[in-house]
């Protein structure tokens, strides 16, 4: 059984299409990376995943049964957008509030588990509305993580963090997916950060899942590719083009050769041409790489 | 083996008690429920005072030369509503069919400004995206519906019952007439009893045009204020200060037909619009 599964999904804003035809799984116990462009249709996608914009067409399945199951629903975590806090109270009383709403038996011991896992135990008395950025969106992670839920849909959590919020986020997605029953959908466009905790991945495109992939079917996607200094770089990559077929140069002024078979076959290349190897490395591209590789393939 | 998890079906009581749990601690935060609550016990004495210091102050038109007296009120009862066969002495009253200052600014005014208190309770939702976290996790948008139709009940009753206590404080400060003509005690409580039941009448029009609204607040309270004026002429002669038993049964069949109607509409409309 899938913690999510979605097919066919459509939804149309006036004449616009925001996602058409979208398929998804995600399975039980997975941190999910929905990826894509802005505008693609992620924020939508989730929305409807949490009943709050109502589908045109498709099927959405949580945890085996209709998305509108209230018992399911009732269990579900969100982070969309922004925290939903009231400004004018306290974060201790936001958080009150919706552990009102979550029915959860003893509020103030929950309430202080939440603040505690995002290390604001120390801000509980401050008023929402005089809150950092990053701390309103501790807040908002705190609030979705309220009532242990089964599925927690977080929309660009990571953003505004500092480099130890971000850490400790990841230590409390991984804790919270660990008994293989419970499942987070993330999506973000601090690639980096996601590609340390997500197990599963989802592109989208102009609302349709273009990729869908597990991390070790990622990291088996990701090609390769032989990075090189040499002397007189510009003949260099003049030489290395008219072999092989993909050669770029990076920010860091190497020469990045993507479908060389070894270092070494590279490096005797040169050689034989008369172009001396300074420096060269075997490299693998990473999921941002990947990602912007993906979309380009599209656009062309 | 395939691992399952099980989900525990919550009950209508549960989700409910939850909601209106969730809803009276937000009202007991919110400042407008505190400032309404003071608006209604003031306005009775402000006026009571106002009016009773002017009484007998001659008033001449600067154009026509006209001269008017104006008049204090007489009665305590006055604020809450007319004696019956009373009309207005002012001419110019009379001349709009009786729609004096005391018509005007007395006990049925509180139907109009509790639009206020719910137009903003409901934005608020919607505004600070906590409608995103109740509704994620309620997929019954009825419980939603009755919990801020009973919020608005119990914020409307408050404010009915300061503006009577305002304006029996004031009656006595000013030292006005208590004396009952033409009715007795039972009719007050009958036209009270009215009055409350009457708010179901009008909460689940404002709830109707709140959910539509969504965190538009001014679109609401326009829309709320431009409705509640259709019926408004009728609270006067619905809950007169002459009520009985009833009077008070045709608000109550109001209340209920008009809370299950459009609170029904009010739900379907939160199922099928975007709440976000």
């Amino acid at each position: 059984m899938n913690a999510v599964e979605i097919r066919n999904l459509s939804k149309n804003y006036s004449k616009k299409k925001a996602v058409c035809g979208l398929n998804m799984t995600v399975p039980m116990g997975a941190i999910y990376g929905f990826i894509g462009e802005n505008g693609s249709g992620k924020s939508t996608t989730e929305k409807i995943i949490c009943g709050l914009i109502p589908k045109n067409g498709g099927r959405i399945l949580l945890y085996g049964r209709d998305y509108k199951n209230h018992a399911v629903r009732a269990k579900v975590g969100v982070l969309i957008e922004s925290p939903g806090c009231f400004p004018s109270l306290s974060v201790w009383d936001n958080l009150m509030l919706e552990a009102e709403n979550l029915s959860i038996k003893d509020p103030k011991r929950e309430v202080m588990r939440v603040l505690r896992l995002v290390r604001m135990e120390g801000a509980a008395g401050n008023k929402y509305k005089n809150c950092s950025l990053g701390m309103k969106q501790r807040v908002g992670i705190a609030m979705a993580l309220l009532g242990d839920p089964t599925l927690l849909v977080l929309d660009e959590p990571l953003n505004g963090l500092d480099a130890d919020g971000m850490r400790i986020m990841r230590e409390v997605f991984c804790d919270i997916v660990k008994d293989g029953t419970r499942s987070i959908i993330v999506s973000s466009h601090l690639l980096g950060e996601l590609q340390k905790v997500a197990t599963h991945y989802g592109i989208i495109r102009h609302g349709k899942m273009i990729a869908e992939m597990t991390a070790d079917e990622l990291d088996a996607n990701c090609r390769n590719f032989v990075s090189i200094k040499a002397e007189r770089m510009d003949v260099a990559e003049a030489l290395l083009a008219r072999r092989y077929s993909r050669v770029e140069r990076d920010e860091a002024d190497y020469i990045r050769v993507y479908d060389a078979l070894s270092a070494e076959a590279v490096v005797i290349y040169l050689y034989e041409n008369g172009i001396p190897v300074t420096e060269v490395k075997t490299q693998k591209i990473n999921l941002e790489e990947y990602y912007i590789d993906l979309m380009k393939e599209g656009r062309d | 083996m395939e691992t399952t998890v099980k989900f525990k079906k919550q009950s209508f009581k549960q989700r409910f008690h939850s909601m209106l749990a969730v809803d009276l601690k937000r009202m007991r935060k919110s400042k407008t429920f505190y400032i309404l609550i003071a608006v209604a016990l003031l306005i009775p004495i402000v006026m009571n005072v106002m009016l009773t210091m002017m009484d007998g102050t001659v008033m001449v038109d600067a154009q026509t030369g006209a001269e008017t007296i104006m008049k204090g009120p007489e009665s305590a009862w006055q604020m809450i509503g007319a004696f019956p066969g009373e009309k207005p002495t002012d001419p110019q009253a009379a001349a709009m069919g009786g729609m004096d200052v005391m018509s005007m600014c007395n006990i049925n005014m509180m139907f109009m400004l509790v639009s206020v208190f719910i137009c903003l309770f409901i934005s608020d939702d919607f505004r600070s995206g906590f409608a995103k976290n109740l509704f994620t996790v309620r997929e019954h948008k009825g419980d939603y519906v009755l919990s801020k139709t009973i919020v608005g009940f119990i914020c409307g009753s408050l404010m009915l019952i300061f503006f009577f206590l305002g304006s029996m404080i004031s009656g006595a400060m000013c030292g006005l007439s208590f004396a009952l003509v033409g009715v007795n005690m039972v009719n007050i409580v009958m036209c009270m009893l009215s009055k409350l039941l009457l708010m179901l009448v009008f909460i689940p029009i404002f709830v109707l045009v709140s959910v539509s609204a969504k965190q538009k607040a001014w679109l609401s309270i326009c829309g709320s204020l431009g409705a509640g004026m259709l019926l408004f002429m009728m609270v006067s002669m619905i809950t007169p200060l002459e009520s009985t038993i009833i009077n008070v049964f045709l608000c109550l069949a109001g209340g209920i037909m008009f809370s299950w109607g459009l609170g029904a509409i009010s739900k379907l409309v939160l199922k099928k619009t975007a709440l976000v």
